[in-house]
This record gives structure tokens, C-alpha cells and sequence, in this order.
């Protein structure tokens, strides 16, 4: 039984390994959203199953037995674990609970600051808002009804249709709430650190997700990678702020190449493996907790009877 | 069914004409005129469309117009005041984006190239025969600073 508690924890593995690849063969909408979802399930499922060993263990020692009406002995032979992996698992535990509450007081203050900032915008016919940055420069912020920033610098680098590919692109952004999905998937890796390739796979399928759609705003894919070619060696001019953007750089280029070659089509195999990889890992982590349930009552009902 | 379709279809294009139409004053930077709106668009949109869009934002006030000959010249209300008075909010925005791992603010369109990258890029693009109506516009674009 004990053996199943290994099954989120070599989900996440497998994520850590497969979850760029996996993110670049499926269509990205779908990519974006089955890596979301099967990284929250290893967060959660991994969290639950090691809490699930801490407290087994714990259970044994000092004077919760007496305090807590259990027997010890039975906890002990029931689930046969040694003391060391009860302990490992409760450091770790404490660690990525600790990292993920943090993440999300940090999401949490963003969030309501990022809100602020966007009422001062000033948008012209509700929509769009101009700045005047000599860096040509394009992003969505989400919260109170979205706002898309262009530099006018950047207005003026692209051409007509360009430019209703860079607004399509923001505009597809706030309309599938990519935030959330960015949020949710660091929230995870926060809390298990194998899940960090998926972040970032999920970073990357957002903007291929918003290129797809841009792409099918204009009706012409090699559009949208002209409009992205072009507003890429518009702003290499432009030495701007630069540091957590290391990943995007090379983004770039792909995004490029994506859209010059034909559309990834949908392979129902890969999909259907993702979410098998989620449905086992929460079975494997229902089965483990009703397990320990089980031999704490066990445990339980032995001390009432001596 | 359809026909709400059709309309809803309607009214996405009427916005993005409306955005397109906006944007493409603000790369002007100057008044334009209808029949300059309409071939800096292009794309095959009628001249009363244009028309059209753009005494319907100076309805809702998001343009200001002035008589010249015949016709009218429109330009953004407020247009690079505008844009300036945004600059603090704008610089706070990208400090957070920078601190923040890119949540908030969603990821730019585009981030920095490397020299290797640009050079790539470019090859890229050539290659992919340009279509008439990507090609950039001409005195474009601005660099260096």
C-alpha cells in the first residue's frame, strides 16, 4: 500500500521531465490547460500523501500515544514505516507548505497592487492605453475589466495589420484570463519544486496560445509571425529592463517558428496520458489516506480495549 | 442562432476596427484625415466604414476633430498628454512585472533578443516570403535612443 504514496511524487518527476516537450506537441490552449491542471493535481496529491506519512509517524512519538488515546505499537506494525522517513517527511512538508503560502501572499499583493495601477491607466474608448516609452513595449494587465498597454513607440515600429495582430495577441490574454492559469501553475511549483519546467511550459503556451489566436484574428498565421518578428527587432534596439526575462528571450523564436510552420493538431493519446498521470495520482492519494485511516481506528480501537 | 452569431461576429469587428482605427492615430501622432485613416488601414475597408468608425469615437469622445476643407481631421483626445500621464503608472507596472515573475502583467509581447536571436529572427522572416501587407511601413522604424 505504502507503495502508492510514490505515485504523485513520480508524476511530478515525469512532469519535470516531459513538461516542455509535452507543451510544444499539443495545441497550446490545450497544453495550457492539462498542464494546469495535472501540476495542482502533483502539488496537491504529493502534499496530501507526505502529510499522510508525517502524521503516521508522529503519531508514535513522545507523548502523543497517552495524549491522543492511540496505540503506538500498532501504528508502528500497521503501517511499517521507520521513524527517518516520518521525519523527512514532515520537514518536507513544512517546507513546501511554508513556500506556497508565501507564493501566494506574494500572488495575493500583486494582484491588488497590479489592480491599482491599472485604474490610474487612462484608456482611450475603454480599451487601449498609450505610453509614451521610447522602448517599444506591449502587455495586458489583468483586473478591473483588463487593460491592454502599447507604447506608441511600438504603434509606430508595426505596420497596420501588425498592429492589430500585437492588440489581438494582449486582447486574447485578458479574455482567457492567462493570469489565472499562471498563478494556479506557480502556486504549484512553489509548493513542489519538480514542478518548476511545468511553470514555465505553462509561460510559454500562454503566449503560443495568444500568437494562435491572434493568428486566427487576421486569418494569416505567417502575419502574426512578421508582426512578432518585426516587434521583437524593433525593441533588440533597446537595452529596457531585462532581468526575469531571461526565458522569453528564446521564446521569441519559437513563437516565430510555430506559427511559420503548420498547426500542431490535437493527438488525443498525449492528452488522454496527462490526464491518467492526474486521475492516478489522486486515486493513489485517496487510497493511501483512506489506508491511514484505517490503521489509525486500528490503533485506536487497541488502546480502548487494553 | 445564427443570426446572434452574426451579430455578435458584427459587433467584435466593429471594435476592432474601432482599436485599429486608434491605434493607427497614435502611430501617426498627427490629425488625419478619413481618406488617411483609410489608406494607412487598408486592407479593403470602405471609406464610409472609416468614416463610419470614426464619428462614432468622436460620439463616445475618444477623438476630437477639426474642419479642413471638406472633410474633417480627427486626432486622440488628450493623445500623447495622455500617454504621458500614464508613464508613472506604466514604469510602476513593469517594476512589478520584473519583481513578480511576469503573474501580473502579463507577459509582453516581446522581450529582449540577443544579437544571435535578432540575426535569426531575421533570416527567419525573410525566408518565409513576406506577404505585401506585412512588410513595415516605410521611415519605420525608430531606433537607437
Amino acid at each position: 500500500m505504502i507503495v502508492l504514496a510514490a505515485v504523485p511524487l513520480l508524476a511530478g518527476a515525469l512532469l519535470f521531465c516531459v513538461a516542455r516537450p509535452l507543451g510544444r506537441r499539443l495545441p497550446p490552449s490545450l497544453a495550457v490547460r492539462l498542464l494546469t491542471v495535472l501540476a495542482l493535481s502533483v502539488a496537491l496529491c504529493s502534499g496530501l500523501v507526505l502529510s499522510v506519512l508525517a502524521v503516521l509517524v508522529g503519531a508514535r512519538l513522545g507523548p502523543l500515544p497517552r495524549m491522543g488515546n492511540w496505540s503506538a505499537a500498532v501504528l508502528r506494525r500497521d503501517s511499517g514505516l521507520p521513524v527517518l522517513a516520518g521525519l523527512v517527511a514532515c520537514v518536507v512538508v513544512a517546507g513546501c507548505l511554508t513556500s506556497a503560502a508565501v507564493r501566494a501572499g506574494r500572488s495575493l499583493r500583486d494582484l491588488a497592487k497590479a489592480r491599482r495601477l491599472a485604474q490610474t491607466l487612462h484608456p482611450i474608448d475603454d480599451a487601449l492605453v498609450l505610453v509614451e516609452d521610447d522602448v517599444p513595449t506591449a502587455y495586458a494587465v489583468a483586473g478591473s475589466g483588463g487593460r491592454v498597454v502599447v507604447s506608441t513607440s511600438m504603434l509606430r515600429a508595426l505596420s497596420a495589420t501588425e498592429r492589430r495582430v500585437l492588440i489581438a495577441h494582449e486582447q486574447a490574454h485578458l479574455r482567457h484570463s492567462h493570469h489565472v492559469y499562471l498563478h494556479l501553475v506557480r502556486l504549484a511549483a512553489a509548493a513542489n519544486p519538480l514542478l518548476r519546467p511545468t511553470a514555465n511550459a505553462v509561460a510559454a503556451g500562454i503566449e503560443r496560445w495568444a500568437d494562435e489566436e491572434a493568428a486566427a484574428t487576421v486569418g494569416d498565421r505567417r502575419l502574426a509571425a512578421h508582426a512578432l518578428a518585426n516587434a521583437a527587432l524593433a525593441r533588440a534596439g533597446h537595452p529596457g529592463s531585462g532581468v526575469a526575462l531571461a526565458i522569453a528571450e528564446s521564446h521569441v523564436i519559437e513563437r516565430v517558428q510555430a506559427l511559420l510552420v503548420a498547426p500542431v493538431q490535437r493527438r488525443h493519446a498525449l492528452a488522454s496520458l496527462v490526464l491518467l498521470a492526474a486521475t492516478a495520482s489522486w486515486a493513489a492519494a485517496t487510497a493511501i489516506t483512506i489506508w491511514a485511516n484505517n490503521i489509525v481506528q486500528a490503533a485506536e480501537a487497541v488502546y480502548l480495549r487494553r | 442562432m445564427a443570426r446572434k452569431r452574426s451579430v455578435q461576429k458584427e459587433s467584435r469587428a466593429r471594435g476592432a476596427l474601432e482599436l485599429e482605427v486608434i491605434s493607427c492615430l497614435a502611430a501617426g501622432g498627427r490629425p488625419m484625415t478619413p481618406a488617411q485613416v483609410q489608406e494607412e488601414i487598408g486592407g479593403g475597408i470602405a471609406y464610409t466604414t472609416v468614416m463610419t468608425t470614426l464619428s462614432r469615437l468622436y460620439a463616445k469622445r475618444a477623438l476630437e476633430r477639426s474642419p479642413v476643407g471638406r472633410a474633417y481631421e480627427y486626432s486622440l483626445i488628450g493623445g500623447t498628454q495622455g500617454a504621458r500621464s500614464n508613464m508613472a503608472a506604466h514604469q510602476m507596472l513593469r517594476l512589478l512585472d520584473e519583481e513578480s515573475d511576469r503573474a501580473e502583467v502579463l507577459a509582453r509581447f516581446v522581450a529582449e533578443l540577443k544579437p544571435a536571436d535578432e540575426k535569426l529572427l531575421a533570416t527567419l522572416i525573410e525566408r518565409a516570403a513576406p506577404t505585401p501587407s506585412a512588410r513595415r511601413r516605410s521611415g519605420q522604424p525608430r531606433t537607437g535612443s
